[in-house]
């Protein structure tokens, strides 16, 4: 079967997996307590008529296979649905936010990879060495640390020192600012949420990476390509890490899912204007339709970060398309 | 002339001592405030939480308002007004010098619209409709000319006036709205920010999700100073949106954002920062809103299993007022305040707040915290502690409960923990049981299956607006709702001091019956009162005529601070 053949039967069982995985998150939605309108029952001056009235604008009273297929009918013909909270489209509510959170994400991978894999090799290079030894006890320090608690300490840091600012993406004056000067101020801004961001993820990718590099340096052909006087940068850099990054693409995959959620935590408390906090307080308060188009977002992410990553794959180690042909 | 020593010394120590020292006002400057999320929508009708309203009430104003100190209904909008002899029909006189932002002047038309063609509408669900309707029947809105309404109410209604400081919107930039039945996702987040009319001292000149709202100047405000000076001094208000609140103080330390609310366990720590960071800070008052614990005396049965909704052993406690008083004398409030609020509270006794003024009744039955008082209460109802020191009824049942909060308000998970521990102590068994918000809803409203709560709402000046609460019929009459008719002799004179409350328009006469209401809620205990927070706000000393109230914040007067230079 070619490439192209593939490609395309994968995206054929991504939108099955898609449906699959969003039925179950509605259903889920559904079942546990409550809706939307529960919080203004609370409210003394609120009628129960007035919340009926509101159940009935968004379709909550109708049966649950109804709104679902009414809700994925919408979706195909583009129309993601209306938050609750907001009473605008979804989209525009999720419009900028995902950027933010996208910028986010992908500084911190940036900066996790290109850490992690050099001082995994150093590390690997340097087997029971001092260096080796030394990243170990650092690398589970920082798995060890919960990423939140880093962040307020680097907020305290930065709030006693000065230097950089406390949280936020843009200075108050950002738009007076020609284009050079706004990429300063974004960055500027990245540095802190970015650090408590990547320090846990570097400290296990390069954890993975060393692994992996011990175990390819020990195969026979790594062996057989040192007798044949092959010269030792060229078996490391070429044959060694080529072996040894091939499970780390499957991963790098898998971090393209996480591009959207994996920073809520660190968005809050940093006051970054992602999708963090909205998706959290849309869980809670059971903001169905804007939850269901992040997680099918997500959900969209994580299948193109794998076919991706297949590609990859295949491009990189010739056996796995000479196995499937 | 050599003045004494010592007058100057005393003189330097008033110097200092006094926070705010005498200014002069002037024009220009901005001021940065933080708000914990970012508002959901820009309309002030469909506006339902309190980000949305705070935004809204800078931009919204209402024909009447509430003097911030006295509590007082004050002319805003309109005037000055009248009403008939049967206290039925109220005319208001606009101001001629209203403009809306977009420089069109507000009339009677303007009113006619909000209220007919909005609040009114089947089509729009809003909670001003609950506010503004009397036994389901509006109020019959005219217009007499173009700067006078009438309003005619279908029988006498004592809240009319503070209910009237309701936001008035322009017809001319919404008409078309109500008329293609869109007005509900009108003015959402999503609306350039310069559609948004109204007629508040700031217009809303930018808004970035997650980030800032940012508010500039009305030049054509109509509110001036006693002198005639135009209104308001500052050219800019920015509300920064930081849902954490730690980050929001570390900013306010640093000096990004120059006011921020301040909690008991914040105080130690910004109180020595106060003169080297240039700022005060303001203790309001007590909060408004309640903390109570509830107990379940709904004695009726589920209609589809029949089977009652609360255990008939556990109600038999419940209905017990002698265990209901037990129970508000283990409740060690002085403690809940050291350890919550770091003595930063005030305890709780009556149904409204201390800080709700003229209606606020102080002189109700209050129980100490004293358990050898409890235990005797107990024993008089016939319980009875066994060696293990465990409470049994008089039919020998172990005396165990479940008390229900709330997820995420840890304030009220700790006096939870703290009264079950004291609780203890009297022998009961009680299971402290946190739920998600939803799911407490859900029980606390329509399946009724719980034993106790922990729970709080929000109040305010006007008692009858706690009518959901306290008559028999309400929804939230959470101890036993919606009842045909009262159960009890003490809820059916609730239900007549409400009934009449609403129709009374003397002050004084009205002022009897709701101090009423509030002793009998003291004497009869269907919720038992906790402790209630102060309010207080940290702020930048340069900023002048401030005046933060637990009722409106520290910026409720947005047009009167100024800037000193």
């Amino acid at each position: 079967m070619s490439l192209n053949n593939q490609v395309f039967l994968r995206m054929i069982w991504g939108v099955v997996l898609l449906l699959g995985m969003s039925f179950i998150t509605f259903f889920l939605m559904h079942v546990t307590p409550g809706n939307f309108f529960d919080s203004l029952k609370m409210n003394p001056q609120i009628s129960q008529e007035t919340v009926m009235r509101y159940e009935q604008l968004y379709h909550l009273n109708e049966p649950l296979m109804v709104q679902y297929l009414h809700w994925i009918g919408n979706v195909i013909r583009g129309d993601w649905g209306y938050s609750f909270y907001y009473n605008v489209p979804v989209t525009h509510v999720l419009g900028a936010r995902l950027w933010n959170t996208f910028i986010l994400s992908i500084a911190s991978l940036c900066v996790t990879w290109a850490i992690a894999i050099p001082l995994g090799i150093w590390a690997a290079l340097r087997h029971n060495q001092w260096v080796d030894k030394i990243l170990s006890v650092v690398s589970f320090a920082a798995l060890s640390t919960p990423s939140f608690f880093l962040l307020i300490i680097l907020l305290y840091a930065a709030s006693h020192w000065g230097g950089l600012p406390l949280g936020g993406m843009h200075s108050p004056n950002y738009e007076d600012l020609n284009w050079g000067q706004k990429i300063v101020d974004v960055l500027r801004h990245l540095i802190i949420p970015t650090i408590a961001l990547s320090l846990a993820s570097i400290a296990s990718l390069q954890r993975i990476m060393r692994g992996n590099m011990l175990g390819v340096l020990k195969q026979q052909y790594i062996l057989a390509a040192r007798a044949k006087g092959i010269s030792e940068s060229r078996i490391i850099y070429v044959h060694a890490l080529r072996n040894a990054f091939n499970p780390l693409i499957t991963l790098l995959g898998y971090e393209f899912a996480s591009l959207l959620s994996g920073a809520a935590l660190i968005e809050i408390i940093c006051c970054w204007p992602g999708m963090g906090s909205l998706l959290l307080t849309a869980v809670r308060s059971k903001d169905v339709y804007l939850v269901m188009a992040s997680l099918l977002l997500s959900g969209i992410l994580l299948i193109i970060g794998n076919v991706c990553a297949d590609i990859l794959l295949t491009r990189l180690d010739p056996r796995i398309t000479d196995a499937k042909s | 002339m050599h003045a004494k020593p010592t007058a100057v010394l005393i003189f330097i120590a008033l110097l200092c001592a006094s926070p705010i020292p005498a200014r002069a006002q002037s024009y220009g400057g901005e001021l940065v405030v933080t708000v914990g999320s970012d508002p959901k929508t820009f309309n002030p009708i469909t506006a339902s939480e309190t980000s949305s309203s705070t935004v809204a009430g800078v931009l919204f104003e209402g024909l009447t308002t509430e003097d911030p100190k006295t509590f007082e209904v004050i002319p805003n909008l309109a005037n000055h007004w009248d009403v008939d002899s049967q206290g039925t029909t109220w005319t208001f006189y606009l101001r001629h010098d209203v403009q809306w932002f977009d420089g069109k002047p507000l009339t009677a038309d303007d009113v006619l619209f909000t209220f007919n063609d909005c609040i009114y509408n089947p089509d729009i669900p809003s909670s001003s409709r609950d506010v503004l309707t009397i036994e389901g029947k509006p109020f019959k809105v005219e217009k007499i000319d173009a700067y006078i309404v009438r309003f005619t109410l279908p029988v006498k209604f004592a809240p009319f006036l503070r209910a009237m400081s309701q936001p008035i919107l322009p017809k001319h930039g919404l008409e078309r709205a109500v008329q293609s039945k869109k007005f509900n996702f009108t003015w959402g987040i999503d609306t350039p920010v310069h559609e948004i009319v109204g007629t508040g001292p700031f217009y809303l000149d930018q808004y970035l999700p997650g980030e800032k709202i940012v508010f500039k100047r009305n030049p054509h405000y109509w509110k001036k100073t006693a002198k005639g000076d135009a209104l308001p001094y500052l050219d800019k208000v920015i509300y920064l949106i930081i849902p954490d609140s730690n980050t929001a103080l570390l900013k306010f330390i640093d000096g990004e954002i120059d006011a921020v609310g301040v909690s008991g366990t914040d105080y130690p720590l910004l109180k020595p920062l106060e003169g080297q960071k240039h700022f005060h800070i303001y203790e309001a008052g007590a909060d408004f809103g309640s903390n109570f614990i509830a107990l379940n005396l709904n004695f009726r049965t589920n209609p589809k299993t029949h089977a009652p909704y609360v255990d008939p052993i556990k109600l038999s406690w419940f209905k017990n007022l002698n265990f209901r008083r037990a129970i508000a004398h283990a409740i060690d409030k002085p403690q809940i305040i050291q350890i919550l609020f770091k003595g930063f509270g005030y305890p709780q006794n009556s149904p409204m707040s201390p800080s709700s003024g003229y209606f606020y009744n102080a002189h109700v039955k209050s129980y100490e915290y004293d358990l050898n008082k409890a235990a005797a209460l107990l024993k008089e109802a016939g319980f009875v502690k066994d060696a293990q020191g465990h409470l049994h009824d008089a039919q020998g049942h172990a005396v165990e409960f479940n008390l229900l909060t709330a997820a995420g308000g840890a304030e009220r998970t700790q006096i939870g923990a703290i009264i079950r521990s004291d609780l203890e102590r009297l022998g009961m068994k009680v299971n402290l049981l946190t739920l998600e918000f939803n799911s407490l809803v859900t029980k606390l409203m329509a399946t009724y299956d719980w034993d106790a709560v922990i729970l709080g709402l929000t109040g305010g000046i006007e008692p009858h607006f706690g009518k959901n609460v306290w008559h028999s019929s309400g929804g939230l009459h959470l101890w036993n709702p919606r009842q045909s008719a009262p159960a009890t002799d003490w809820e059916k004179r609730l239900d007549e001091i409400y009934d009449q409350g609403v129709q009374e328009l003397d002050q004084v006469k009205r002022k009897t019956l709701y101090d009423e209401f509030q002793t009998i809620a003291a004497e009869q205990l269907p919720v038992i009162y906790t402790v209630l927070n102060t309010d207080m706000y940290a702020i930048r000393t340069r900023f002048g005529n401030l005046n933060p109230t637990p009722m409106g914040g520290p910026f409720h007067n947005l047009e009167e601070i100024y800037v000193s230079q």
